[in-house]
């Protein structure tokens, strides 16, 4: 833009301010009153980390890939420390396990409460986006920036920095927090518990249009607990396998309209992972209070309404707040911080759950740590066929729209996702072609 | 009340750090009254410019001008609204990370926003990953500076004031 100032007649611009992580579009053909071809188009840089990574050595993935996404590093930092240890034959006791799923639980209060509050509800609540709610919605809005801030108090105690957290190594942390400074979030975390116990109530108020989904589910699913920093393959298809097998499953492809890879389980149709696969696999493994608060919003063991996923989401912002506050109320001084991961020629395998879905990381090393092969499989990738297919679906009962009245509805069904290709508010450049 | 200066960046991205360089170089000029600190979520701001009378938030711009240009915008509580345009360019153009000009535009709705807030952007050259800034962008971190001395100036006791400003601005009520 430019700005005339008042004092001197001197024009000033500010333009694109930085911290932009990437653009999207979607391509619709509508043929004889028909959808035709439906293109999720995904124009971030192809994933060149996979190939940056090679040559590099077996401690810096953490570092490097934290920075592929600036709402989930924590997400690529730990699937990268879970493969490389695997690598390395190395398993971290449980207490920097515990640690790590803290750290984790930060991440997912800073994405969840940014996404519902700031990108999904204003396509509930009827407006452009969330500065615009907040004029009529100030109390919710506030609400969300609460949350939001005690996830990045709790990522800026335990991790270092609010974003890209620089405390998290190989084989654990630099320094571990202590007992006296976890207890000073409690408050904070006390709080944050029942603003996320209202964000449930609050989300359950709106409407959702119907759409079930037809799709396998694949989700983690640890020993215990809700799938966070770790866990197993499990699909609603019945299958159930190691993250070590995730490539004999899970299968790549490029496709022209795209520059992120497309991915199909066991070579069937879509698939999707992210909230509504873990709640739906793992309903059994939330808290108690979670329960009830699904419960109580309508929700019943498992959902498939793509739309509803905003009150899946509050209910894990539920849950992660428990998680939270009971691993600070068990943690004790005096553990290690980290355990040595020397290197070794080998492959290892790594799955974490980012507040969109499973993400997997696999490297291959040379036996000085040198990195031979790397390959990193993100949420948004796997869900993008099934992005398309639900576009596919819904936009057959929305033909009669306005390209513009189509554009925001499809915007608002992509959000559902919370996609990592760019997120959600306005990202989409919907071209429809119409014959 | 106390003037803040807000260093807004990532450390490690490239020029994306500068703010975070030019808001070490004001607070080392120990200017009275003025506190400086350096935040790298822009969701945060809200919070951190609190009760701040002006506030000096400095970024990293990419708007396809030469690297190393400077910008210089008042969006206070008393500026008018942030353009659509200007929303398309900075964060809310589809971005996870939810940018300056969302914040300042979130906290004017929710009437949080300081009376007199200044940007100061300057144009990376590279954010790719780097703990360094890129030479071009090095050389301008003293007119940056200059344009936050400036704006702050106003506010500071005559001996304190810089005497030739290289960036005006205007940062009127």
């Amino acid at each position: 833009m430019s700005h005339k100032l008042t004092d001197g007649g001197q024009v000033l611009h500010v333009g694109t301010l930085s911290r932009v992580e990437g653009e999207g579009g979607m391509h619709l053909e509508i043929h004889d009153g028909h959808v035709g071809a439906v293109e999720l188009r995904i124009f971030e840089p192809p994933r060149f980390y996979e190939a940056f990574l090679r040559g590099r050595s077996w401690t810096e993935p953490p570092d490097i890939t934290a920075r592929i996404c600036g709402i989930c590093p924590v997400a690529y930092q730990f699937s990268a420390c879970n493969a490389l240890e695997d690598a390395c034959g190395v398993s971290v006791p449980d207490t920097i396990r515990t640690m790590r799923r803290l750290l984790y639980c930060g991440e997912w209060i800073e994405s969840h409460a940014l996404h519902i509050y700031l990108l999904h509800a204003p396509d509930f609540l009827g407006y452009p986006g969330g500065i615009e709610m907040a004029k009529d919605h100030p109390a919710a809005v506030e609400q969300g920036l609460r949350l939001k801030k005690v996830g990045n108090e709790l990522m800026t105690l335990v991790g270092g920095r609010s974003v890209h957290p620089i405390n998290v190594k190989l084989g654990g942390f630099y320094r571990m927090p202590t007992v006296a400074e976890l207890g000073g979030l409690r408050p904070a975390l006390e709080r944050g518990l029942e603003d996320a116990l209202a964000t449930v109530r609050l989300v359950s108020t709106f409407d959702f249009p119907d759409l079930e989904q037809p799709y396998t589910y694949l989700s983690l699913r640890p020993e215990q607990g809700y799938p966070i920093e770790s866990g197993s393959v499990v699909t609603t298809a019945g299958t159930a396998f190691d993250v070590r097998d995730f490539p004999e499953h899970i299968t790549e492809h490029h496709v022209a309209h795209s520059n992120a890879l497309h991915a199909s389980l066991d070579g069937g149709g879509p698939y999707v992972v992210g909230p509504l696969a873990r709640y739906t696999l793992n309903f059994d493994r939330l808290s108690p209070l979670a329960q009830q608060a699904a419960r109580e919003a309508g929700l019943g063991e498992t959902c498939r309404n793509p739309f509803r996923s905003i009150i899946v989401r509050s209910v894990e912002l539920v849950e992660v707040f428990s998680e939270a506050l009971r691993i600070i109320d068990a943690w004790r001084d005096g553990t290690a911080p980290s355990v040595p991961v020397p290197a070794r020629a080998g492959e290892g395998f790594g799955a974490t759950e980012a507040p969109r879905g499973v993400l997997f990381h696999r490297y291959r090393l040379d036996d000085d740590g040198t990195i031979l092969d790397a390959q990193i499989v993100p949420p948004t990738s796997q869900n993008q066929p099934s992005i398309e297919a639900d576009m596919r679906t819904l936009a057959e009962s929305w033909l009669e729209l306005s390209d513009h009245d189509l554009s925001h509805r499809c915007e608002a069904a992509i959000r559902n996702y919370d996609p990592c290709i760019s997120c959600a508010t306005h990202f989409l450049d919907l071209t429809v072609e119409r014959t | 009340m106390t003037d803040l200066v807000i260093g807004l960046g990532s450390p490690d991205g490239g020029d994306d750090a500068v703010g975070l360089w030019v808001a070490r170089r004001v607070a080392a000029l120990g200017l009275p009254g003025v506190a400086v600190i350096e935040h790298e979520d822009p969701t945060g701001l809200i919070d951190v410019w609190g009760q701040a009378d002006l506030a000096l938030v400095v970024d990293a711009v990419r708007s396809g001008a030469a690297p190393g240009a400077l910008f210089v915008l008042a969006a206070g509580a008393d500026a008018p609204p942030l353009t659509a345009d200007a929303w398309a360019r900075t964060g809310r153009g589809g971005t996870h990370a939810f940018g300056l000009a969302a914040a300042v535009e979130l906290a004017r709705a929710l009437h949080r926003l300081p009376p007199r807030l200044v940007l100061v952007g300057v144009e990376a050259a590279t954010v790719e990953h780097s703990t360094s800034l890129s030479a071009t962008v090095q050389d301008a971190l003293p007119a940056a500076v200059a344009a936050v001395v400036g704006a702050l100036a106003r506010q500071l006791p005559a001996q304190h004031q810089i005497p030739a400003q290289e960036v005006d601005l205007d940062v009127s009520r």
